[in-house]
């Protein structure tokens, strides 16, 4: 069975809409793969051990860490990194400009842990409430906000994507 | 996205985050590690696994053997070609001790972590797996870890040469505290611990080193505060003319003073660029990042007061243990601590003992609050022990204290000389926005059901945009407006941004000054090549100086507009109004010109209506805050700060004393900072730091086991706040501008960790007064704050049940 | 330990087995890669080989079998969350798997057979399927064979090795019975102080049966169920709440004493997590409290 061992893994990834194929090495992260081979560096390396979130992509539509994501262990996936959110021609995804237009930001290198986290959760959740935005945004850390811009950009960003839920 | 502004709309004083806004948002900004250049290596550094030992022999040979290793160094490689770090902020300035900082360790390590050999390779894997082969023989020695231990006699020195440990001594004394001891009613003792706690910035820092061939000259892309002072840094490490160096800073990914410079990965990495010829990058892991420590202390604090709760001096004895000797500013901490007792007070007897003292503890680098959180920290839970111990409120105590708002400009006993400010008015704002009457009544009627609810109250002196003498931290910064002949802005200035959005407040200022639309406005900060000479971010000061700056230049070109707008429309420049990018005149209701043919014509007809300026349409200008004194009083004091933000803060909180958890209910604070550019920003700057307060107080902590090795590695031990730990933060505004700056500005960004971390501590120490607990000791974790509770239960202490 | 490790993606079990018997030392088997990656960054792991069991169907998916249900090694943990049939049968395990930290992003990669097999003392998931009795299932070159989590527990290389590989795992529902967790942490972003899972059985207001396993207090779980023997027969009242947190401290042998906290406080929370877990499952209505 030895012959099943490789130095390298092919893989085959639609990231942000555009088919990659890759050959990586074993023990490279999602991460590593995405910002050296890719040039994705919206992505960013925060801590390696998956507390901080600054690294978070969408994998097949669900938040991951990619820090701690083996690249190898993908041999084909659609991956939405924060650049992906935003539309071919530049117009940002509703949650990011609500994120821009409520200053739920300050340095910024937390946002793809942020904003990708919003995202799933306004997929399915048209108007969270406050436990659930805890919930859902508990992966990533923010050092510059405190949060509280964040809350009420998450909430606008509700409110751009369901006009019509407002007021529930 | 902006409206451009419509009659009386100016920019100032909106909430609007235009710039540096939207590249983030879309993955595109460029963080330092996003640069990657043609022939890019990897720098991996060895770094000891001892507090303190002596090196015996570094063997760099089986690194050097891995394939795609390009070079390894160990210190004294390094030391034939370098010199020492020039300090930040010499210690030597203030009577303190001189310490060689070398970018790796020559004969003796003094603090685990500290940097001994680097390994160069073509790509990060191989450059760690080498570094993991280098074998270092080291000889351990005792290590020095408590501050106060160090100073005991016969304590190991930890520095070759220094007769003792003590960094550096300095007494703040004023009046005549022995008589102010004699003649009052009690003596409050209060023992204050500051923990270790660090700031950790999402993104850690980056160094990329490129070696210009053409000009031999390096470009170090770097996560630096302060590009012009590093460059001067580098300059003289690497015996480099310093024009031959050029930093660029870009988008920084919060920096909170622990990319201020003195890092032994600065110098080294720009080295190896040069060595190799090719770029050297090197990543900061988190597990590096940890080891930069910052507000350890000690306090023993002793008020002296009458019974009415008037506090007529204060004795502070403080031991700060600022680790190993390094050239970065974080000891510079500990003179602040000092130097801004007693905060908000009217003590005017004081006696302040500061102790700096270097042990084998990882370094210290500068932390948001520069020592002034520790004041706050220490002198409000003082404060609320003089409550307690006279039975009357906190909130009382501090009322009868505080330094009434007409006395300003008021002296203080260390020399400095506050601006203004309403602290009394900040306090009662801030209780109101807590619903302060309503809490105690909550309080009381959960005291009934076996539940302990907490109010905190504590206040917090931050002065802002600081300047020593003699150092390169300065109190003045510069920056330059440039437009172009199509009316585009170009506005460069010498303050950097950390990722606060600073850019957008000075934007906001010129766009105002000019009177354009602020998204005809670009911003560069961080290129040394490019941006005036200036100093960077820290002390709160970018907008009070870069603001401050940028509006000067701003009116000079305006100027220079309007005169070419009045040749070109032949009226009197008095009477000219500029609306929405429009010059009309109320001369002459048929005159129109726009913004942009009037900058054309500046341009473009310098021999008739642009006779009467100096073409180009640029200006720089540079804002010297007139309040700073460095020519020394009749008490040799200075005044080394142009403003003294402040706020107020209050806090509730539930404690769970089964476990010793504590959940904060509700916080709000009252902000002063003088004019406010744009709330979103300052309610922005005072979040989060507030959330460094929090967490400070609750949970974050580095801790070291006995031989001084680091036990906290990753973001598993060091646990900073997650959303769901924030409370709602209600954060008002009381500004009292400051008389001497541009628009009254006073400084955001360093008032809320101390503030904070000081009213969470107050209002844990206000939920267990019934059980006669009281914490004096940061953090307070479940477990320390459940054995506390355990302690008191075995022996009530007297007076406890209240 | 090598910089230039190897890799391989078995598809199918057979042939998974096939190859990790063949193998010598430094091996990693790998799927979510959670727990692994980590210590790779951090180069305190570096394996020669990963054995990728991510590509085996065989080893993902939730079903049910009459009342028992059966989770494949790869189920990830946010797939158990919501699902049907673990709400139905195993409620326990659906509350503890969300109080497990990492956020989605952990949630949405983290398999249970990975979480299983860390053994990491600090974890949720293991409290609850000891006291749900849950059984594990394992292949190696021997062949398959199905053993209770308790034993599993007890062998010291945890019926693993490097040559086996977890596969599925089986809780079977008791209906009679009431549950609930609790979770103590000292804030949302830290590691459990000490947790605990609570099964319990009554009869009207009568104790029958009281099963609490406690987690994240010692390196290893502490099941409490024949020391509270005592406790049934009764209606439950503070009394046997306080005798509860005492029978449950006591119950902790050596504590573990790290970042979340000393021993003295993780011996004392353990029996506080245990009488907040019966309290928890004693209040159906108002749902569990963690």
């Amino acid at each position: 069975m030895e012959d099943l061992l490789e130095q390298s893994a092919l893989v085959q990834w639609r990231i942000d809409g555009e088919l990659h194929e890759l050959e990586v090495v074993p023990g490279a992260s999602l991460l590593d793969v995405l910002r050296e081979q890719v040039g994705k560096t919206g992505t960013h390396m925060g801590c390696r051990t998956g507390h901080c979130g600054a690294c978070t992509v969408m994998i097949d539509g669900a938040v991951a860490k990619s820090c701690i994501a083996m690249a190898a262990t993908l041999p084909r996936a659609t991956i939405t990194t924060i650049e992906g959110l935003t539309a071919a021609d530049g117009t940002m995804h509703p949650i990011q400009q609500a994120f821009w237009d409520a200053a739920g930001l300050q340095c910024g290198f937390c946002a793809p842990g942020i904003l990708l986290s919003t995202a799933e959760l306004l997929q399915t959740n048209p108007a969270p409430n406050d436990a659930e935005i805890d919930a859902a945004l508990a992966g990533t850390l923010c050092r510059c906000t405190g949060y509280q811009s964040i809350r009420r950009a998450v909430g606008e960003a509700c409110v751009r994507m369901y006009p019509d839920a407002a007021g529930e | 996205m902006a409206d451009s502004p419509d009659g009386d709309l100016k920019y100032v004083g909106r909430s609007i985050r235009t710039k540096e806004g939207r590249a983030p948002l879309i993955g595109k900004a460029k963080y330092t590690s996003d640069y990657a250049f043609a022939g890019q290596l990897h720098a991996c550094i060895v770094r000891s696994p001892h507090a303190a030992a002596r090196i015996n022999r570094v063997d760099l040979s089986a690194a050097t053997r891995v394939a795609g290793v390009r070079l390894a160094m160990h210190g004294a490689d390094v030391a034939a070609l370098t010199d020492p770090i020039p300090d930040y902020l010499e210690p030597a300035l203030f009577g303190g001790k001189a310490a060689a900082h070398r970018c790796l360790a020559i004969d003796e390590v003094w603090c685990y972590g500290q940097p001994v050999a680097v390994v160069v390779a073509e790509d990060m894997r191989t450059a760690r797996y080498a570094a993991a082969r280098v074998q270092v023989d080291y000889t351990p020695l005792e290590a020095v870890v408590d501050a106060e231990a160090a100073l005991a006699v016969g304590a190991r020195t930890i520095v070759p040469g220094w007769d003792d440990n003590l960094l550096m001594h300095v007494p703040f004394m004023h009046g005549d505290t022995v008589a102010a001891f004699e003649s009052a009613d009690q003596v409050v003792s209060t023992e204050v611990k500051i923990h270790r706690f660090s700031t950790q910035p999402m993104e850690t820092r980056c160094y990329n080193a490129v070696w210009e061939h053409n000009t031999e000259s390096i470009t170090l892309y770097g996560t630096s505060q302060n590009p012009h002072p590093l460059r001067l840094v580098l300059a003289q490490t690497l015996r480099m003319p310093e024009n031959k160096i050029r930093i660029i800073a870009s988008t920084i990914g919060g920096a909170f003073g622990l990319k201020m410079h003195g890092h032994p990965e600065e110098g080294l990495i720009c080295l190896l660029a040069k060595l190799t010829g090719q770029p050297v990058k090197w990543l900061e892991s988190r597990e590096e990042c940890l080891l930069i420590g910052a507000r350890e202390q000690k306090h023993y604090i002793e008020m002296a007061v009458n019974n009415d709760g008037t506090v007529l001096g204060l004795r502070d004895r403080f031991y700060a243990n600022t680790g190993a000797p390094s050239a970065c500013p974080g000891w510079g901490m500990a003179f602040l601590t000092g130097l801004t007792m007693p905060g908000p007070y009217k003590v005017r007897d004081i006696d302040v003992q500061m102790h700096a003292v270097s042990t084998n503890k990882p370094s210290w680098n500068a932390a948001r609050g520069y020592g002034k959180e520790s004041t706050a920290i220490a002198l409000e839970l003082a404060m609320d022990n003089v409550a307690r111990q006279l039975g009357v409120s906190p909130v009382t105590v501090r009322l009868k204290n505080f330094i009434g708002k007409d006395e300003f400009p008021y002296d203080s006993p260390t020399g400095l000389l506050y601006d203004s400010g309403d602290y009394a008015g900040a306090v009662e704002k801030t209780l109101q926005a807590i619903d302060y009457d309503d809490c105690l009544e909550e309080q009381a009627s959960a005291r009934e059901s076996g539940r302990y609810i907490g109010i905190g109250v504590a206040f917090e002196l931050t002065p802002e945009g600081g300047a020593i003498p003699g150092s390169m931290v300065v109190g003045y910064d510069t920056s330059s407006v440039r437009v172009g002949p199509d009316g585009t802005v170009r506005l460069l200035t010498g303050v950097t941004s950390p990722g606060t959005g600073n850019a957008t407040g000075i934007a906001q200022i010129v766009a105002d000054e000019l009177g354009v639309d602020i998204d005809a406005i670009e911003v560069l900060q961080g290129d040394t090549n490019a941006s005036p000479y200036g100093f960077g971010n820290y002390s709160g000061r970018s907008t009070i100086v870069g603001g401050g700056s940028a509006a000067l230049a701003a009116q000079d070109v305006r100027l220079m507009i309007d005169k070419v707008a009045a040749a070109l429309l032949e009226v009197e420049r008095s009477s000219l109004v500029l609306q929405r990018g429009v010059y009309t005149s109320t001369a002459d209701s048929s005159a129109s010109v726009t913004f942009a043919e009037v900058c054309y014509a500046a341009y473009t007809r310098a021999y008739d209506v642009a006779l009467c300026i100096d073409p180009p349409l640029e200006a720089t200008r540079t804002f010297r805050p007139p309040s700073i004194r460095h020519t020394p009083d009749a008490n040799g004091n200075i005044n080394p700060y142009p403003s003294y933000s402040n706020a107020a803060y209050a806090t509730v909180c539930e404690v769970d004393v089964q476990t010793g958890q504590v959940k904060l209910l509700k916080f709000a604070v009252t902000h002063d900072c003088g004019k406010v550019i744009n709330p979103i920003l300052v309610e922005g700057q005072a979040c989060g730091a507030i959330g460094f307060g929090i967490g400070g107080a609750l949970t974050e902590d580095v801790r070291y086991d006995a031989s001084g090795r680091q036990l906290t590695r990753s973001f598993m031990d060091y646990v900073m706040p997650r959303m769901s730990d924030m409370p709602p933060i209600a954060v008002e505004h009381h500004d009292m501008p400051n008389p001497g700056n541009y628009l009254g500005l006073k400084g955001a960004g360093e008032a809320g960790v101390g503030g904070s971390a000081a009213a969470v501590v107050n209002a844990v120490n206000n939920a267990l007064q019934p059980l006669g607990v009281v914490m004096n000791e940061l953090p307070l974790t479940a477990p320390r704050v459940w054995a506390a509770i355990q302690q008191a239960s075995v022996a009530p202490t007297p007076g406890g049940d209240q | 330990m090598s910089l230039y490790p190897s890799y391989a993606r078995p598809r199918s079990l057979q042939q998974a087995v096939d190859l990790l018997s063949g193998l010598q030392g430094g091996v990693v088997v790998i799927a979510g890669g959670q727990e692994i990656l980590p210590s790779v960054n951090y180069g305190v792991l570096m394996p020669d080989v990963y054995v990728d069991i991510g590509g085996i169907e065989e080893l993902i998916g939730i079903s049910s079998v009459g009342d028992e249900l059966v989770m494949g090694a790869l189920t990830v943990h946010r797939d158990i969350q919501g699902h049907a049939d673990v709400q139905r049968l195993a409620p326990l395990l659906a509350q503890s798997v969300s109080a497990m930290g990492g956020g989605w992003q952990v949630h949405n990669r983290g398999t249970i057979g990975g979480n299983i097999v860390a053994m990491h003392p600090l974890y949720d998931i293991a409290p609850s399927l000891l006291a749900l009795q849950a059984d594990i299932e394992l292949i190696d070159a021997a062949g398959t064979r199905r053993l209770s989590f308790a034993d599993l527990l007890a062998d010291s290389s945890h019926g693993l090795g490097t040559k086996a590989i977890l596969t599925r795992v089986f809780v079977t529902a008791s209906p009679q019975s009431s549950w609930g967790y609790y979770k103590l942490k000292n804030t949302s972003g830290a590691y459990g102080s000490a947790n605990a899972a609570a099964v319990l059985e009554t009869e009207g207001e009568i104790l029958t049966a009281i099963r609490v396993v406690i987690g994240a207090a010692a390196d290893q779980l502490t099941l409490v169920s024949d020391a509270l023997a005592g406790l049934t027969g009764a209606a439950y009242d503070a009394a046997a709440g306080a005798e509860i947190e005492r029978i449950c401290a006591q119950a902790i042998g050596t504590p573990l004493s790290d970042h979340q906290g000393d021993g003295t406080w993780r011996r004392a929370m353990a029996g506080v997590v245990a009488r907040r877990a019966v309290e928890a499952a004693l209040l159906p209505a108002t749902g569990p409290d963690s």
